[in-house]
């Protein structure tokens, strides 16, 4: 029992670092993407397809643990070419349409996976080595480990980065009121510019430790890791950072004990379905959320 | 009308043309209608109340195989479809069921989870899939012709429920959940339910879908149909199509769905059907949404108004949008009606006062907006309540009306008001309108005066959507005081105008006549005056007179223009920083010195400027 809870901190570590992102983006922007998944899944597709063929021009086979840096650089950039193009246009329309961009491209990456990739299981080396550690009698391999060390580390910088930076201040303004903040000038587009570009990094890097630890990437594979990192920050309450990790942790946990405990496929999703209705429900800003109550 | 010929031409060209194709394609087609049922029953959830379902394809699934387990076992296929519909119905309102409590689009993600949930689990289960199981078509559907003409019948029922819905109460509280959520409250609208009911219809649409898939394969071993992918294919056909325009979705639907299937390549390219058109629908997702969200839906508006424009015998001329002067007795005839409206509660006598806050406290975290205000109302007066910027007068109607926090006691007609919801308290003849307008701009003046109405059509939804007698009877008796109230305030001839497309004063005056419609004894309005010029606001005094003494009512106006408030109000109350700093006969209120440092700052300082 203890050892499950343990794999499935190291799970939900990986989701929280989605997690996050996504409710970077909700704190900065009042968009809900769900996108994030088919994003860093996009950047180490492609830090896959670099490692075995070579980066087009270069020649150069980059080695495992570089695809981590490949996935995390296309993550962001992929971040930022969806802010300016896609979402910066929408500022001021109604929620709905943002959500409805971020699904469009989620599906366009996921399909452009599909086209460019295969739909075949794409065998995903670790790119953090091969090691494997006994915690408290579960067995972590390498990525799983890494992931819990990056869950915290984001953690601390989300800290940081929002008490003790200008920027962050800044951000945290442009959440209360972004009218007042461009008033008060504030760079809101910056601002914008930089929680995509935040969250589509750890996208990246959040699909680098996923892939190989669930044994390889298909497309549409992560907007079903993003459903256990969305719902993980539907849970903690979208408007907390520290939410989105502890839902995510909640939810890896959730999944490894049931899906342990109980043998019938689908089982751990049914108890996913369940917490995330029965969250809403009772509590409907979350765990750790300031609003969202009618 | 031009375009209305023209699309019926190209309805019955479509549908026609479509009946001489050979039989495969017209099972290809059938498939292509069991998408288009699905997507036009998730842009009801969409279009209406501004919700998305990221599960529409699993509860396609939900409904085929429901009416596969149902129909295999030797029930008649009607029974099959019913189940089929309930079922999916029930599966959408389980995912739906936080919106009673949230007001985000979180629900997204619920609906995420069932998508998932039902992948995994329940289409992996062969009690579930009816694996060993096929449901024979009734002997009247043997032939693809007349498979198709059902699938075709099942549309048309769709089209006609969606119909319904945009006439009748179900539709517009969608609507008002969508665009005004807290202030549809006051018409009488249950958000958390209208949403609910919206998930419910929806998912009732989309099992009709599934269960005409289930009659078209009999079995269904593969689950290809029902997965995440098709969910957001789903969404793709319903904005690239232009949520809320039917004609649009299905044609996305054909593009989207037949194309593949009916020719190999794009036609006029080399391109692969198969491989692009997912693609390009997904790329063309979110060109849609962001720079043509009316999709093909508006494409096809913009070629009606130009044939409308083309081959019109004439153009209808545009109305004065401004009111006209009213036939005063017409008026008193309309207002007589307006005021017999059936009240829920008797009225307690005697009672002093028709409204009576005792010590209201409204406070939002540590803001205390309204502490410890105290103030009455007495029958067929008009109150006015005065105050600087921020001195808690919308504060105390949104008190009155349910949309704050308030401790403290506000009794109306003598019934405590704390703790009643405020979707009942224009039942209990108390209503209001909003600073900043608290109507649909995007529908016409005559679907808003009904939304405001809300509380009157008290027949069950359903009822309304299957079109029973006494819900059309209600309709169309909530449609006629809909009309006496515009007559009142001389806006009868704008009644098919949409709202937004008035001047902002004219928006203001069908906001009161739609607060009036409501049958309220006790009116309270909100700068009725803000964004009129001098002689609209001293006509809209006499309006707030006349309206007084022909409909029996109550007013409290929160005015910043004293002179009026000094021509019409019976009696004021002052309010500064949340607490009450005078009160008493207009005139003399306004002349104490505390009131005007509270307008204008320092007394001494106001050198130059007067009241008014």
């Amino acid at each position: 029992m203890l050892a499950r809870i343990i794999t499935g901190l190291s799970a939900g570590a990986a989701y929280a670092l989605v997690a996050v992102g996504v409710v970077l983006i909700y704190k900065c922007t009042r968009a809900l993407s769900i996108a994030q998944g088919e994003i860093g899944a996009f950047g180490f597709f492609i830090a896959l397809r670099w490692a075995a063929r070579g980066i087009p021009g270069l020649g150069w086979h980059p080695a495992r643990v570089v695809t981590l840096l490949i996935a995390l650089v296309v993550g962001a950039a992929l971040g930022a070419a969806i802010e300016r193009l896609v979402m910066r246009p929408l500022v001021g329309r109604p929620p709905l349409d943002a959500l409805i961009a971020t699904l469009g491209v989620a599906l366009f990456l996921a399909l452009l996976e599909k086209e460019l990739f295969g739909t075949a299981t794409q065998f995903a080396p670790s790119p953090v080595g091969e090691w494997k550690l006994v915690v408290l009698g579960a067995t972590l391999t390498a990525p799983r480990i890494v992931a819990l060390a990056f869950a915290a580390g984001v953690a601390l910088a989300a800290y940081v980065f929002f008490s003790r930076t200008r920027f962050g201040l800044a951000v945290r303004a442009t959440t209360g009121d972004p009218t007042v903040a461009r008033l008060m000038g504030i760079p809101v587009n910056r601002v914008y510019r930089f929680a995509w570009v935040a969250a589509g990094a750890l996208a990246g890097l959040a699909a680098a430790l996923l892939g190989p630890a669930f044994g390889g990437l298909t497309p549409f594979a992560m907007t079903k890791f993003s459903l256990r990192a969305l719902a993980g920050a539907v849970i903690g309450g979208l408007d907390s950072i520290w939410g989105a990790i502890v839902g995510s942790l909640l939810v890896g946990v959730l999944e490894a004990v049931v899906g342990g405990q109980f043998t019938t496929a689908g089982a751990s999703e049914l108890a996913v379905l369940v917490l995330v209705i029965a969250t809403l429900v009772a509590r409907p800003r979350g765990l750790l959320g300031a609003e969202g109550a009618s | 009308m031009p375009s209305r010929v023209a699309s019926a031409i190209a309805v019955a060209v479509a549908v026609g043309g479509s009946l001489l194709l050979g039989n495969v394609k017209l099972s290809i087609l059938v498939g292509v209608g069991v998408t288009a049922i699905a997507a036009l029953g998730l842009d009801v959830l969409v279009a209406r109340t501004g919700q998305l379902s990221l599960a529409h394809a699993a509860f396609l699934g939900v409904g085929a195989f429901t009416a596969i387990n149902v129909g295999s076992r030797g029930a008649p296929w009607p029974v099959a479809i019913l189940a089929a519909v309930i079922v999916t119905s029930a599966a959408a309102i389980l995912t739906g069921l936080p919106s009673l409590r949230i007001r985000g689009l979180q629900i997204a993600i619920t609906t995420l989870a069932f998508q998932e949930f039902a992948e995994e689990f329940l289409f992996s289960r062969n009690d579930v899939t009816a694996a060993d199981r096929t449901l024979s078509r009734p002997s009247f559907l043997h032939s693809d012709v007349r498979l198709y003409l059902f699938a075709l019948a099942a549309l048309a029922l769709v089209l006609l429920v969606r119909y319904r819905l945009s006439v009748t109460k179900a539709g517009r509280s969608f609507l008002a959940v969508r665009d005004i959520e807290d202030r549809a409250r006051c018409f009488g609208v249950e958000p958390g339910q209208s949403k609910l009911l919206a998930y419910a219809i929806s998912g009732a649409i989309v099992g009709l879908a599934g269960s005409v898939l289930a009659l078209k394969a009999g079995s269904i071993s593969a689950k290809d149909p029902f997965l995440l992918l098709e969910s957001l294919q789903l969404v793709a056909i319903v904005v690239v199509g232009g949520a809320g325009s039917a004609a649009g979705i299905v044609t996305a639907a054909v593009l989207v769905k037949g194309l593949p299937q009916f020719s190999s390549t794009i036609p006029l390219t080399h391109l692969r059907a198969v491989r692009i058109v997912p693609i390009a629908s997904a790329a063309l997702l979110v060109v849609a949404i962001v720079a043509a969200p009316q999709g093909i839906g508006g494409l096809y508006r913009a070629v009606g108004r130009f044939l409308d424009r083309r081959l019109g015998a004439r153009g209808r001329a545009r109305p004065e949008p401004r009111p006209r002067p009213t036939d005063a007795v017409a008026a008193a005839h309309g207002a007589a009606t307006l005021r017999l409206v059936p009240r829920p509660l008797p009225l307690r006598m005697p009672v002093p006062a028709l409204l009576e806050a005792r010590e209201v406290r409204v406070a939002y975290g540590g803001v205390t907006a309204l502490d410890g205000v105290s103030l009455e109302v007495r029958r067929g007066e008009i109150v006015g309540l005065i105050g600087a910027n921020g001195a808690g007068k919308s504060t105390f109607f949104n008190a009155v009306s349910g949309l704050a926090p308030v401790k403290g006691s506000i009794r109306y007609r003598g019934v405590e008001l704390v703790g009643r919801a405020a979707s009942s308290r224009s039942a209990l003849g108390a209503a209001r309108t909003f600073q900043d307008l608290g109507l649909l701009r995007a529908e016409t003046v005559a679907e808003n005066v009904l939304l405001a109405q809300t509380w009157l059509a008290r027949y069950p939804a359903a009822a309304g959507i299957v079109g029973l007698g006494s819900a059309l009877r209600t309709e169309r008796e909530l449609r006629r005081r809909a009309g006496l109230a515009l007559e009142l305030f001389g806006l009868g001839h704008l009644a098919s105008e949409r709202l937004g497309d008035l001047p902002y004063g004219t928006m203001r005056i069908v906001e009161i006549a739609s607060a009036v419609a409501a049958g309220p004894d006790l009116l309270m309005l909100d700068e009725a005056t803000a964004g009129l010029g001098p002689d609209e606001s001293h006509a809209l005094g006499d309006r707030f007179l006349a309206v007084r003494d022909e409909l029996g009512l109550t007013l409290v106006v929160v005015e910043h223009h004293v002179p009026l408030i000094a021509r019409v109000c019976d009696y004021a109350y002052c309010l500064e920083s949340g607490v009450l700093i005078a009160e008493g006969k207009p005139d003399d209120v306004t002349a104490q010195p505390q009131v005007v440092e509270s307008f204008l700052g320092r007394a001494d300082a106001a050198t130059g400027r007067g009241l008014g």
